[in-house]
């Protein structure tokens, strides 16, 4: 295992007496890349600048390979960032922009020049350093500003929202390339994104969270697959969320039905969240299920169909590569393994219900926008 | 800690400010409410106000007439150079600026040239065998004397806001329907209302307050409040009158200057609604 | 709809320019008079260049606005970064502050600027002259930094606020990243409010003109009191050059600008950074050129060695060398190279005395009349003379010593003497109808005729019509004579002072009352015009003297000053251009021989007899007069 390289503690931010961040731990380990995610509001772009000096917390310390660096301004930090919308100075062409760092330091300038042509090969931008960054494409100025901020050979990049400004083709590409960037240089990469896939898809660590505080740490697998509560399981993927009751060690009730599941560890009756994964339920002719409902809408998602089934008034995702018809009745079954049983929290009731299913899609782009105005 | 540094910048000019106008503002006060022979307190400034309400009503009449004349004539060359080429507009908008940047002075002393009676103006008449007319020391000379001056004042504004109106709102409306009459009553004029506020309250402020051009173009009897004022400060030695006049005249110019940004404020929202 | 438009724009720009087209045509042109194209000539030009005094007013006005706007620029670029770090309430209060001197009409502003300077400096530091070059100054920046805070605070809120968070991140330290990457982002800001804070300072005239003194003039305020004045043709050809000069700056300016659209849209790709660097440097040497020569002007203005005299005399009162006359303050500096003459005019003794009393200012030499003079030592507004320093005052003849405002000849040195008749213009008025001072109550003549522009002529005009003694104190007769002006008031064409000449040369006007000296100036110039003098009704007879004021600072120079003009042969060049009466008739023998003899300027005796003078009024009946004065030009 890598060295721990940052560690916050017990750290708190408020403004104007709002609490934006509220009892952050968390450590990050040489080399890792590791990914901040959550809705927008939910403090991890605050987290990210607090690590890159930009704004000092209200209580709590920010180490830095062992050394508090609370009050250390950003330029004197091994620690560079690149920003949301990339910030490139627009009245610097390609080459200044990259090469602003190095003149700081007043490193020679044939130095400069090697660096920077290096630099600007490895992001693929050669032959444009003579060019004005806003005549560049999304995807080249996002280039830039990685460049711009490798070029300094920081121990950690700080990433907020990269790709968030560019096209979902362009922001694949990006992704892949971002992640080819980090393993070939070694840095670290603390990463801030709303997009879940991207999370789950670059990120050795990811650290979800909400409403200031850390919902859950994990690998990207555990997150997924063993969600700690109801806000977890609903922002990765897409979750059906339900009451139920632990009645003993792998044996829980809900829908006035006793299943079988591979949790333990509850008190015995203990109130619970039941998550089951849209794709985890199996269709089957309708005297064969467990349960039994009628379809209520039909969408056509390419690799799959979305369908709302209606169980008893309370409306389940299902996502399947079969064609089932509105007002037809299906039943499901649930394997054991596709259970998965979580503590009741303040999340309890808020999620997972797809009820009002179109509706939540809406919000959630409307975030999306948010975030990116 | 950044922040906190940058805001220090601006307590020098805070300072600055508060020195040289709000304090300068108490000054004329303590000069309106005290006497000029003996210099202690008296209302008697204020009292002999009571004389100048016609001159300050006559100054306010003249101004708004000017204002909207200047609307009336601005608005169309405002329109017209906002929908010119891009070069043609430049080079127009150069040419309304350049007026204000020469000596207001000597041009409107042009005007006296223009209009006395043995003027040009005048002359040519009598070249053609025309009766002579009184055009100089006429209130008509006075308004022509500030809309003249002030034009550009409101040229600009409206320009400003013409050209921003993005085209596209104006191809909606003939789509709904509009006539390009309705088009300009419903869509046009309405957005451009910022200009046209700001562009009266452009006009009106010096106008209101000017005495180089009533005391050049106009007569014995087109006294404006300005007049007034410069001839307590500098011929009638009562600077405590005068004090208290221009005490009177900057409260009239922040109520007018108020209620146009309430009525602004209303109109743009009403806009955007 | 475009056609009309097209049409109107056209009809608005020859609106505009015709008033300048009219001036600019005026500055080639033979005769004086703007109306009358006479011929072509380059001469006022070359007059111009020839003017010192203007040429260092230009000085003035441009060092007061360079300096004026760029340190409004760089305070107002630094303090518009701090007010954007403020919190929302601060920066609405910082707003509200910056918006007060652009909603203030700019009268008041200056007055309060003035009041406050004088109130400070005067009462408060007990300093002579506290409106100096400095309070100018700071009216200026003032003024000017609001145009600087608008426009670089929009810069500042559209700049991406990650721009500086980046730079400091690659290593800037706060300063560095404002350097480095705010200011650029917001230089157009701080251009275009540099240049609107330099062009309202340039061109300002009503904030100064209540700011400044008399040391320390701007362009504009000095061109005030020159359209007073028969205004001088060179005026029209520096008219002409500043118009040329801003007409090549903006279209220069405009040229770069579509230029630098084209290249952009042409291509793209390439950086114009280096275009800009260009641009930045012929910018900053024009700046570094303007700024040299201000300072040159500044700096030359008041060498150091030099000791400079205020005088304040009224205006058309000195020899100033045209039509073939003594220059005298330019002898006079030449006689005494140690003394640089700062030489302002009043029109009227009561502006004198208001600017004077209001305080602020350092005047060595002021000329008042009688009654003002008698006024000043009441008050204590004079200093004693020590006539040691002036031997030439054994030429003043003794019929004007121990006179009735200074009967110990302590306080003062006469100037000149006269009395005040009516001009009129022989073409248009009818002789029979010049019987005496009802001439200017005449209805036939109405709109033709002008009235004193100052309470105590205006006032003695209507005592001697009314039979009342000129130096009552009879609030009643006052009251009575401030009636009688105010039925005059419907039929006057203007109040005047300065203004005079202009408007009874051109016979824009056809009677007026008015000094005996200027009415014969003006004779001079319109064969038309002819003197009257109502010998039955009685008429004022002046004495103009010259004094230094309490708030004098070179009294031994002014002493030089008066006793200069006391040089027989001085005077004497000096009247026959002012053609005013000389109380030293040793002065006679230098004179033209046909203005001693003229009877307009030296009555006989008979005809003095009838004359009177203004005596000093007790200071509520002055302000008395004077309020009733006000209310019958203002009502």
């Amino acid at each position: 295992m890598s060295k721990e390289l940052i560690r916050l503690r017990d750290l708190t931010m408020e403004f104007d007496g709002e609490r934006i961040l509220d009892g952050i731990n968390l450590y990050i380990n040489d080399h890792e890349f590791l990914t901040l995610l959550g809705p927008s509001g939910c403090g991890k772009t605050t987290t990210l600048r607090i690590i890159g000096g930009f704004l000092t917390p209200t209580s709590g310390t920010v180490t830095f390979d062992g050394e508090v660096i609370n009050d250390l301004p950003p330029y004197k930090r091994q620690i560079n960032t690149v920003f949301q919308r990339y910030a490139l100075f627009p009245h610097l062409d390609v080459y200044d922009n990259v090469a602003f760092g190095l003149k700081l330091k007043k490193i020679p300038k044939d130095e400069i020049d090697r660096r920077v042509h290096e630099m600007l090969e490895i992001v693929s931008l050669k032959g444009y350093e003579n060019r004005s960054v806003n005549a560049l494409s999304g995807g080249q100025q996002q280039r830039v500003a990685i460049a711009r901020a490798l070029i300094n050979e920081p121990k950690v990049l700080l990433l907020d929202e990269p790709l968030g400004a560019l096209d979902l083709r362009l922001r694949k590409d990006m992704q892949n390339e971002l992640k080819r960037i980090q393993q070939a240089t070694g840095i670290t990469f603390i990463y801030v994104t709303h997009d879940q896939e991207e999370a789950l898809s670059m990120s050795d660590t990811v650290v979800v969270m909400d409403k200031g505080r850390i919902q859950q740490i994990g690998k990207p697998e555990d997150i997924y697959n063993e969600p700690k509560n109801a806000f977890v399981a609903d922002f990765i993927g897409e979750s059906n969320i339900l009451d139920g009751v632990m009645l003993a060690d792998y044996r829980v009730k809900f829908f006035g039905r006793v299943f079988e599941c591979v949790d333990k560890g509850f008190e015995p009756n203990e109130s619970v969240d039941v998550v089951i994964r849209p794709e985890d339920i199996d269709i089957v002719p309708p005297p064969q299920g467990h349960l039994i409902g009628v379809v209520t809408s039909v969408t056509f998602k390419g690799l799959n169909y979305d369908i709302i089934v209606d169980f008893r008034g309370f409306k389940w995702l299902i996502q399947t590569t079969d064609f089932h018809g509105v007002g037809s009745t299906i039943g499901i079954r649930l394997n054991p393994e596709d259970i998965h049983i979580m503590h009741k929290s303040e999340y309890s009731g808020m999620f997972g219900d797809y009820s009002s299913y179109s509706a939540e899609y809406d919000e959630l782009t409307e975030d999306a926008e948010d975030e990116e105005e | 800690m950044k922040k906190n540094n940058s805001v220090l910048l601006s307590t020098p000019y805070l300072l600055w400010m508060v020195a040289f106008t709000l304090i300068p503002l108490g000054v004329v006060g303590y000069y309106a409410l005290t006497d000029p022979a003996t210099g202690v307190f008296s209302l008697t400034n204020l009292q002999n106000l009571g004389m100048y309400w016609g001159v300050l009503w006559q100054s306010i009449v003249y101004s708004l007439i000017s204002a909207f004349i200047c609307l009336l004539l601005g608005y169309p060359v405002a329109y017209f150079i906002a929908h010119c080429s891009d070069t043609a507009q430049k080079i127009l908008y150069m040419l309304v600026m350049l007026p204000m940047c020469m000596s207001f002075l000597l041009r409107t002393l042009a005007w006296v040239g223009l209009l006395q009676d043995t003027g040009l103006i005048n002359r040519l008449l009598q070249l053609l065998g025309l009766p002579q007319m009184q055009l100089i020391r006429t209130p008509g000379a006075v308004v022509l004397g500030m809309v003249y001056n002030y034009l550009p004042y409101m040229i600009l504004p409206l320009y400003s806001t013409i050209v921003k109106i993005d085209h596209r709102l104006v191809e909606a409306a003939w789509d709904l329907g509009c006539t390009p009459v309705q088009t300009f009553a419903k869509v046009i004029f309405p957005l451009s209302m910022p200009g046209i506020l700001s562009g009266i309250t452009m006009v009106f402020v010096p106008a209101v307050s000017t005495f180089y051009i009533s005391q050049k173009l106009g007569g014995t009897d087109t006294v404006l409040i300005g007049d007034v004022i410069e001839r307590q400060f500098k011929q009638g030695n009562n600077p405590n009158l005068g004090a208290a006049l221009s005490l009177v005249l900057m409260i009239l110019v922040f109520v007018c200057t108020g209620i146009m940004n309430r009525f602004g404020a209303d109109e743009e929202g009403g806009v955007i609604a | 709809m475009k056609k009309t438009n097209r049409f109107l724009t056209i009809l608005i720009f020859i609106f505009l320019y015709i008033p300048m087209f009219v001036l600019i045509v005026a500055s080639f042109n033979t005769g004086k008079d703007i109306t009358n194209f006479e011929g072509f000539t380059l001469n006022r030009y070359v007059e111009l260049f020839h003017d010192e005094h203007l040429l260092k007013l230009l000085g003035n006005s441009l060092l007061v606005s360079v300096l004026a706007s760029l340190i409004a620029t760089v305070f107002g670029t630094v303090s518009a970064v701090g007010i954007n770090a403020l919190n929302p309430k601060m920066r609405q209060a910082a707003m509200t502050l910056t918006n007060i001197p652009m909603t203030n009409p700019d009268i008041v502003t200056g007055v309060s600027l003035g009041l406050l300077f004088v109130f400070i400096g005067t009462k408060m530091l007990g300093q002579r002259d506290s409106l100096t070059f400095w309070t100018l100054l700071i009216a200026h920046i003032t003024f000017s930094l609001p145009y600087v805070i608008l426009n670089v605070m929009p810069k500042l809120k559209q700049m991406d606020r990650s721009l500086t968070d980046a730079a400091m991140d690659l290593g800037c330290t706060p300063f560095q990243a404002f350097y480095k990457v705010t200011l650029p982002e917001i230089m157009p800001g701080i251009v275009s409010g540099g240049i609107m804070a330099f062009t309202m300072s340039l061109d300002d005239f009503v904030i100064s003109y209540f700011v400044s003194g008399l040391d320390f003039v701007t362009l504009p305020v000095e061109i005030y009191s020159y359209t007073k004045k028969p205004i001088q043709p060179k005026i029209y050809a520096m008219f002409t050059l500043l118009f040329a000069l801003i007409f090549v700056l903006m279209v220069a300016m405009n040229v770069m600008q579509i230029q630098g659209d084209r290249k952009k849209k042409e291509k793209r790709a390439v950086s114009d950074s280096k275009a800009m660097r260009t641009f930045k440097r012929v910018a900053a040497g024009f700046a570094a050129v303007v700024i040299l020569v201000a300072l040159g002007f500044g700096i030359f203005g008041t060498r150091q060695e030099q000791i400079t005299l205020n005088v304040y005399n009224w205006g058309q009162y000195i020899a100033d060398g045209s039509d073939d006359s003594m220059e005298v303050i330019a002898e006079f500096e030449k006689r005494y190279p140690h003394i640089k003459v700062n030489y302002s005019t009043y029109d009227s003794n009561e502006i004198m005395y208001s600017k004077l009393s209001n305080g602020g200012i350092t005047v060595d030499v002021i000329i008042p009349s009688d009654y003002m003079i008698a006024r000043l030592i009441e008050e204590d507004m004079l200093l004693p003379l020590d006539f040691d320093n002036i031997p030439n005052y054994s030429y003043i003849d003794e019929s004007f010593k121990n006179t009735s405002y200074d009967p110990e000849n302590v306080y003062s040195v006469p100037y000149t003497w006269g009395t005040v008749g009516i001009l009129y213009n022989t073409k248009h008025v009818d002789v029979a109808d010049v019987t005496g001072w009802e001439l200017l109550w005449n209805e036939k003549y109405k709109d033709k005729i002008l009235m004193f522009g100052n309470s105590r002529d205006a006032f003695g005009i209507a005592q001697y019509l009314l039979g009342y003694d000129v130096n009552t104190t009879d609030k009643a007769q006052l009251q009575e004579c401030a009636d009688l002006l105010k039925a005059q008031k419907p039929i006057l064409q203007q109040y005047v002072m300065d203004e005079i000449f202009a408007t009874m040369q051109n016979e824009e006007a056809w009677i007026a009352p008015y000094y005996a000296g200027d009415c014969l100036v003006m004779m001079e110039e319109n064969e038309n015009l002819a003197f009257y003098l109502p010998e039955d009704q009685g008429f004022n007879l002046f004495i103009d003297a010259m004094c230094i004021p309490t708030c004098a600072k070179e009294k031994e120079a002014a002493e030089l000053f008066i006793n200069f003009l006391c040089d027989p042969e001085i005077a004497g060049a000096n009247m026959d251009w002012i053609c005013y009466s000389t109380p030293l008739s040793a002065a006679k023998n230098y004179m033209d021989p046909e203005t001693v003899s003229n009877p307009v300027s030296y009555p006989s005796d008979e005809v003095l007899a009838n004359g009177s003078s203004y005596a000093y009024l007790p200071e509520d009946i002055s302000r008395f007069v004077e309020s009733l004065f006000m209310d019958v030009r203002n009502s």
